[in-house]
Order: C-alpha cells, then sequence, then structure tokens
C-alpha cells in the first residue's frame, strides 16, 4: 500500500490484472447478456382529457431487415389499460405471458379485478428493476395507458433498468426524438391536458407517427392505436397511415447533394 | 393437475422474499456480513470497472479520498490528529468530515481512504468491542481490537475496501497502544504513524520533533503542527484539524479547528511558514 | 460469505507473486456485459435552520439530452403512518440513478413505517440516519448509484441534515447540494449560509481577521437562499430545470412547495 489514499482498494495491477474497460463499454462483441436481436420501435402515447391515446407500429426488426409486418406491440390488460412495448420481441412475449398469468391470478380473486393501470405499471417496474438487478435485463421499454385509482387519465413508462417517469406525453425510442416535441406542442402541460379533446389527441398522434414514419427507418406504415377510456378500451390493430405526402422533401436544403 | 397448473401459471420470479422484506421485520439489525453481490462471476472487477476513477476518470460512481491523519504514543498516552477535507477527484466533497471515529469511550480509530469503508467497520469493531466486554467482563485490549479488524479487512482482501486506520488506546495491561491496520490486511503495532496522501509532510514534522517524553501539551502541539505543515503542502488534505488525546481513563477532545487562523497564528506570531508572503510583492 | 470469497482467485489458490502478474485484465468468463446504471440528472439541496429544515429538487428528469418528464419528484416524505405520508416527519432526497433511488426509497420508508408500528413512536432523525447508512453500505459491492440527503427534526427539535455518498459515508451538516449541480451550488451556499470566506471588513490580516458573525437563517430567508440557487444552477446546467419541489419540515408538520423552474 502507498501513502497516496488514491489508490488505496484499488486492485494494483501488478497483482491483479489491468483495468478491465470492457466492462463499462456498450458496443463491440460480446457486451450484452441478451442484446435485443428482433426488435420494436417507437410507442407513443398522450393524454386527453378523458383519456389517454397510445399507438406502436406492426413491425418487427430483425436488425436492419424489416422481419415481421404483422407483429401487435399493443396488449390489453383487464379491459381497462394498454400496454405498449418498444424494444425485444421475446422479451414483449414473455411479458405478455406473465401479464396473462396475472390476470388470470386477479381474475380469480374474491374481490374481482382490482388492477387499475398504476397497478399495472408498478408491477412492471419491479419486474424490470429485478431483472435489471440480476443482470438478466428485460431489454423493453413499455408505455403503460389507462386510469389510475381516481379513474383519471394515466400514462407512465418503464425501462429494462427500472427506470419510471410519468408525463402528458411520452414516447419511447427514435420516437422521444421525434414525436415527443410534436406531442408537447399539444400537451405541454396537465393543464393542457385538461382542455384537450379526443379528436385533437388522437389526430396528434397519428400525424406523429406519420412523422415517424418518414425519418425512423425502422419503422412501418401499419400501426395500432388504442384509446383508453372510463368507457373502456378501443384497440384498431390495422391502421394505415394516410395522406403521406413527401412534398415537404424537395424543399431540404442543406444536406446530401444539395448543398444550397 | 394442480401443480402443473401452479407451475406454469406462476410467475418465474416470484419464488424468493429476500432481504428487502427481511430488514422490514428486523429494523434494528446488527451491523451484518451479509453484502448484496453483483450478480457476474469477478463482482470485484465489476466494481472496479465502476469506482476506480484512478484508471478511469470516467466512471460513474466516484469514491471520497484523501486525508491526512496521525496518531503517536508519547508519555502521557496519545495523541490523535487528522485533518477534514474529502475529495472525489478533484471536487472537495466535504470540508468538515470527522475522521476521528470514536469508537467507544477509550479506543478511537482513524479515518483514511473510504469514508463508508472506514464509519461501517469501525462501527462495527465497536460492536465487537462491547460484545467482548460483556462476554468478558472486562474492556478489550487494543491488540485485540486491532487483529479483530485486520482479520476482517483481510477476509475481504481484493474486493475494493479502502481503509488506511490506526486504532489507539490505552489499557493497564498495554499502557498506550497504537497499531495501525489497512486494507491489504496489515497490522502493525508502533509509536508513531501518519496515513494518507499528506503522510510525508506530516511525518517530516513529527520524525524532527517527536520524543517520547513530549508534555501533555508539547505533544498536542506538535501533533496540530504536524496537520497543519500536511494541509499546507498536500491538496488533498485540509479543513480543520481535529485533535485527540487519548488516556487511560479515556479520550479527550481538543477541538475541531480551522486551518486558515492556525496557519496565519504561526506564521506571524512564530515566524515559521517565512516562504508564504503576506503581501503581494 | 463463502460465495462471495469462492469468487475472489487470492481466496483460493496460492497469491501471484509480483513477477508473475497478468498483464491482462483477469481470465474468466465474464458473461455479463449489461450495465445496470443510468443517470437521470437533476440536484438535490437540503438546509437545516434553527427549528426546520428545508429539503428541496428540481423535477426534471433526463436521460441523455432528452428530457424524460419535467415532473418527476426525487424528495420524499419518509415513514408516515399511510400511504399519503401526512403525518410522516422525515424527508428523503435521492439524486443520480432514478430506479435505485426509488427502491432505495421504499426500503427505508418501509423501515421507518416497520419501527413506527413496532415502537409506536416515529423513529428518530438520528436512528434513522444510521439505518439509512446501512442499507447503503450492504450494497458496497453492487452500490446504489445516488447521492441521499436525509432531512428532519432532532430530539431538541433543531434541524437535522444528513448527506451520504452512495456507499453510506454519512455526515450531519448544516447544508449540502448534491447531484448534477452539486458543483454550482454547494460553493454558494458556504458562501450564503456558512458566510465562508466573509471577514469584517478592515479587522486585520492574517488569523486577526474577524469572521462575520454567523447568524443562523430564517424560513424565509432559507427559501430564498433555496429559489436563488437552484435558479442560478437551471441557467448554467442543462440536467436541471422545470420545477422545484420543497419540503418544509417543522415541529407542526411537513409542509410541501412547488415553483416553476425555467424549461428550456
Amino acid at each position: 500500500m502507498n501513502h497516496l489514499p488514491q489508490s488505496w482498494g484499488r486492485p494494483r495491477d501488478d497483482i491483479y490484472g489491468a483495468y478491465d474497460h470492457s466492462y463499462l463499454q456498450s458496443n463491440g462483441p460480446n457486451q450484452h447478456t441478451q442484446s435485443p436481436i428482433v426488435t420494436g420501435t417507437s410507442v407513443i402515447a398522450l393524454k386527453f382529457k378523458d383519456g389517454v391515446v397510445i399507438a406502436a407500429d406492426n413491425l418487427a426488426s430483425y436488425g436492419s431487415l424489416a422481419r415481421f409486418t404483422d407483429v401487435k406491440r399493443l396488449r390489453s390488460f383487464a379491459d381497462s389499460s394498454i400496454v405498449g412495448f418498444g424494444g425485444d420481441v421475446s422479451d414483449m412475449q414473455y411479458l405478455d405471458r406473465l401479464l396473462s398469468s396475472l390476470d388470470t391470478r386477479e381474475a380469480y380473486c374474491s374481490s374481482g379485478h382490482s388492477l387499475n393501470a398504476q397497478n399495472l405499471h408498478t408491477y412492471l417496474a419491479k419486474v424490470f428493476y429485478k431483472r435489471r438487478s440480476e443482470f438478466s435485463p428485460l431489454w423493453n421499454q413499455v408505455l403503460v395507458a389507462g386510469l389510475d385509482a381516481e379513474s383519471k387519465p394515466f400514462l407512465a413508462s418503464a425501462d429494462l433498468l427500472g427506470t419510471t417517469f410519468s408525463a402528458p406525453s411520452l414516447a419511447t425510442g427514435f420516437g422521444a426524438h421525434l414525436a415527443q416535441p410534436l406531442l408537447r406542442k399539444v400537451a405541454p402541460d396537465e393543464d393542457a391536458v385538461a382542455k384537450l379533446s379526443e379528436e385533437e389527441a388522437v389526430q396528434a398522434v397519428k400525424e406523429s407517427m406519420k412523422v415517424l414514419f418518414y425519418r425512423d427507418a425502422r419503422s412501418l406504415d401499419k400501426y395500432s392505436i388504442a384509446v383508453v377510456t372510463k368507457a373502456g378500451i378501443r384497440l384498431k390493430e390495422d391502421e394505415k397511415l394516410e395522406n403521406q405526402s413527401w412534398a415537404f422533401a424537395d424543399k431540404i436544403r442543406g444536406y446530401g447533394t444539395q448543398v444550397n | 393437475m394442480d401443480t402443473l397448473v401452479a407451475r406454469y401459471s406462476q410467475p418465474m420470479f416470484e419464488k424468493d422474499y429476500t432481504e428487502d422484506q427481511l430488514d422490514m421485520y428486523q429494523p434494528a439489525p446488527s451491523l451484518s456480513l451479509r453484502f448484496a453481490m453483483p450478480p457476474v462471476a469477478q463482482p470485484s472487477a465489476w466494481l472496479r470497472a465502476a469506482t476506480d476513477d484512478h484508471a478511469n476518470p470516467n466512471c460513474p460512481i466516484k469514491i471520497a479520498h484523501g486525508t491526512t491523519t496521525l496518531a503517536f504514543r508519547f508519555q502521557g498516552g496519545i495523541i490523535v490528529a487528522t485533518d477534514s477535507r474529502a475529495t472525489a477527484g478533484n471536487w472537495i466533497a466535504s470540508q468538515t468530515v470527522k475522521k476521528v471515529i470514536e469508537i467507544n469511550n477509550c479506543l478511537l480509530g482513524t479515518m483514511a481512504g473510504g469514508a463508508a469503508d472506514c464509519q461501517y467497520w469501525l462501527a462495527y469493531l465497536g460492536m465487537q468491542c462491547r460484545l467482548h466486554e460483556l462476554r468478558h467482563k472486562r474492556r478489550i485490549s487494543v491488540a485485540a481490537a486491532s487483529k479483530i479488524l485486520a482479520n476482517l479487512v483481510y477476509s475481504y482482501k481484493g474486493m475494493g475496501l479502502s481503509m488506511g486506520t490506526m486504532c489507539a488506546g490505552v489499557t493497564k495491561e498495554e499502557g498506550p497502544a497504537l497499531y495501525y491496520i489497512d486494507s491489504d490486511g496489515t497490522r502493525l503495532a508502533g509509536n508513531l504513524f501518519c496515513v494518507g496522501s499528506g503522510q510525508t509532510f506530516a511525518y517530516g514534522v513529527l520524525d524532527a520533533e517527536y520524543s517520547y517524553d513530549l508534555s501533555e501539551e508539547a505533544a498536542l502541539e506538535l501533533g496540530r503542527r504536524s496537520i497543519l505543515a500536511a494541509t499546507h503542502r498536500d491538496a488533498y488534505s485540509g479543513g480543520f484539524i481535529n485533535l485527540y488525546h487519548v488516556k487511560e481513563d479515556g479520550w479527550v477532545k481538543h477541538g475541531f479547528n480551522d486551518t486558515n487562523p492556525i496557519f496565519w497564528k504561526t506564521k506571524l506570531e512564530s515566524g515559521e511558514f517565512s516562504n508564504v508572503t503576506s503581501e503581494l510583492v | 460469505m463463502s460465495a462471495m470469497f469462492s469468487q475472489n482467485p487470492l481466496m483460493n489458490g496460492p497469491n501471484y507473486s509480483f513477477n508473475q502478474a497478468p498483464s491482462t485484465a483477469a481470465a474468466g468468463n465474464k458473461e455479463h456485459g449489461f450495465y445496470p446504471y443510468t443517470d437521470n440528472g437533476g440536484s438535490t439541496l437540503a438546509i437545516s435552520g434553527s427549528d426546520f429544515t428545508i429539503v428541496a429538487g428540481d423535477t426534471r428528469s433526463t436521460s441523455g439530452y432528452n428530457i424524460n418528464t419535467r415532473y418527476s419528484p426525487k424528495v420524499f416524505k419518509i415513514g408516515g403512518t399511510t400511504s399519503s405520508q401526512d403525518d410522516a416527519t422525515l424527508v428523503l432526497s435521492v439524486v443520480g440513478f432514478a430506479a435505485d433511488g426509488e427502491a432505495l426509497k421504499e426500503r427505508l420508508d418501509a423501515i421507518v413505517k416497520m419501527y413506527r408500528y413496532q415502537h409506536g413512536k416515529p423513529m428518530s432523525v438520528k436512528a434513522c440516519a444510521q439505518r439509512l447508512s446501512t442499507i447503503l453500505y450492504g450494497k458496497r459491492f453492487f452500490p446504489y448509484y445516488v447521492t441521499a440527503i436525509l432531512g428532519g427534526l432532532d430530539e431538541e427539535g433543531n434541524g437535522a441534515v444528513y448527506s451520504y455518498d452512495p456507499v453510506g459515508s454519512y455526515e450531519r451538516e448544516q447544508c449540502r447540494a448534491a447531484g448534477a449541480a452539486a458543483s454550482l451550488i454547494m460553493p454558494f451556499l458556504d458562501n450564503q449560509v456558512n458566510y465562508k470566506n466573509q471577514y469584517i471588513p478592515g479587522s486585520g490580516v492574517g488569523h486577526a481577521l474577524v469572521e462575520r458573525e454567523k447568524i443562523p437563517l430564517g424560513r424565509t430567508e432559507v427559501e430564498d437562499v433555496v429559489k436563488d440557487a437552484f435558479d442560478s444552477a437551471v441557467e448554467r446546467h442543462i440536467e436541471v430545470g422545470d420545477g422545484l419541489q420543497m419540503f418544509v419540515i417543522t415541529k407542526s408538520g411537513i409542509e410541501e412547495k412547488y415553483l416553476p423552474l425555467k424549461r428550456d
């Protein structure tokens, strides 16, 4: 031991071997416990005055290959909540089975089904956190949409590390960059949410899905969209993007071969 | 059939309720040796990757370091003195760290290296010392106490504990006794130790002026002056000077004083530090 | 225990000697490259007064350059008898990795609640502070990536602030800033709360300098200091902003305040 506390407790290279940077690197070969293989891209969601709209496209990519074009990434739970999955599809299917078993158990409860979207989100977040603590993460980011204990619109996110947060609008993956600014313009805060109608919310989400399809190379024009309100869930799984227009493209200047 | 259904309908991860729930039912557990480990083949290498800011300045978790501590034996007991600065990289995390840990009313430990390691294990040592008292109806010797700590940290060798500590106490059998223990497992008895990044500066002053026959007042002043020298020359040391005197009937605290006025007093009244100019020339 | 040591090469076989030291990283299977932490940014701050404590934190949650949400509290009431925490006496703030912070908060809350249930009285800050330290140290080898600050009132009714490092070393302090903007806020606090380096003009040089008298700040002054600290941090740090949540702990209970911060 030398006299510098800065070096104490640090295994000396001459005894324990060199510092191993690979633990902290996020690229390079065999780095991940399981890295995501077949993946889904963004999920986006927006609260409005009496519910939540949530959407995700129907594509499962295998790297850059658009492998499965009919994978539904929105899942309803207990006819009162919707979970939207981004990230690894096999982990999504595991969580799907898990939620089915939870659903079954809850349904057999004497008190009947009582798990709302908020409870569901807490449950999923704990599953994620436990798995990350075992270094065997479920490689997803999910959005949970529904109603909370007071039957107010509820929207929250949970991811592979167990990180959770809630906001008037949420988007995972590429959507966090492309869709979130558009959704935040419609609903910057809870006051704006309280004034937002269902039609406006659906319109904003559809518009965002279109923008995502324009610029996200791992996206598809077929998508699922769900509206959750007190009345229940309206889930449409075979929507198609409409009124696409690439007219904006020739106005874009400043990169590619078009310099000026 | 029921077992089959149960097996396939139960979520897989619902099998064990361990630490989280145990510690709820045991709100005041004794300091334990059960630690959560990262579930990897080499936890120590993993922990090092996450915390070794020396090898990787961008590592996410930086543990506080940097210190000057000293203790020496003399005819009137033992003087223990420390600075009070904690640094994480170049950031001064605190200027008011209590680096003398009162294990019990007649044993002191000093803290250098990882602050949490020192606090936890010296508290654990305090517990063991009290148990020894209850079991054997007499106070533990400093030799035995320091050996408990040394054996303990040795059993964690290579796991990344970081501590350089001194145990000081006075007992009837031993007289004033002073031991140095570090996280490599070293345990040494001695008259005089300085530990930490500022140890060289402290040794310089201490070795020059030390004698076993020092008066109590002179010994306290020497402890203070040695730490002052270290805080002056070592960037990782500073803050306040924490002074203790250990006697047979227990330790006495001699203040937690700002170094700055002590420095100016030493310079202007005793004429030392004449290399430092007090006005701009 | 044995499982732990079996993973340490030194405990099982003969030691390496210096001349046969491996020059590359230790061999052995390393099947896990998953990195279990992230930093969610944000900053927290706590100041204790003579009969109150204020614990505050911004409400922005970030990942990289993205803002996850503008309202994600990192200051929590601890140990009330109900889920609304109306009768809580302690406040915990956590900053760093939000999921670890949440786990830590829930664990401490459960313990403090259980203590209250078993002993019929709320846990003292001192006891809770020590307990929090052991919880953090229990994960010494797989740390909670959080900087915690605990606030409350001590047995005499004085404000108490305890600050922690990620592995549980702790200290009672007058004030402490933690998180992304700690390095911006802490020097301001040293100056404005502890009057560091403020001397009475013309009182002399060297040790003759007389320090400015340290008058304990009142509640409104401290609230202003907290607001100013965060407003300034927001100006200069990208991970801080959106909202300021403040808990004021007095003997009559805990009062919550929420103020907007700049959202850019």
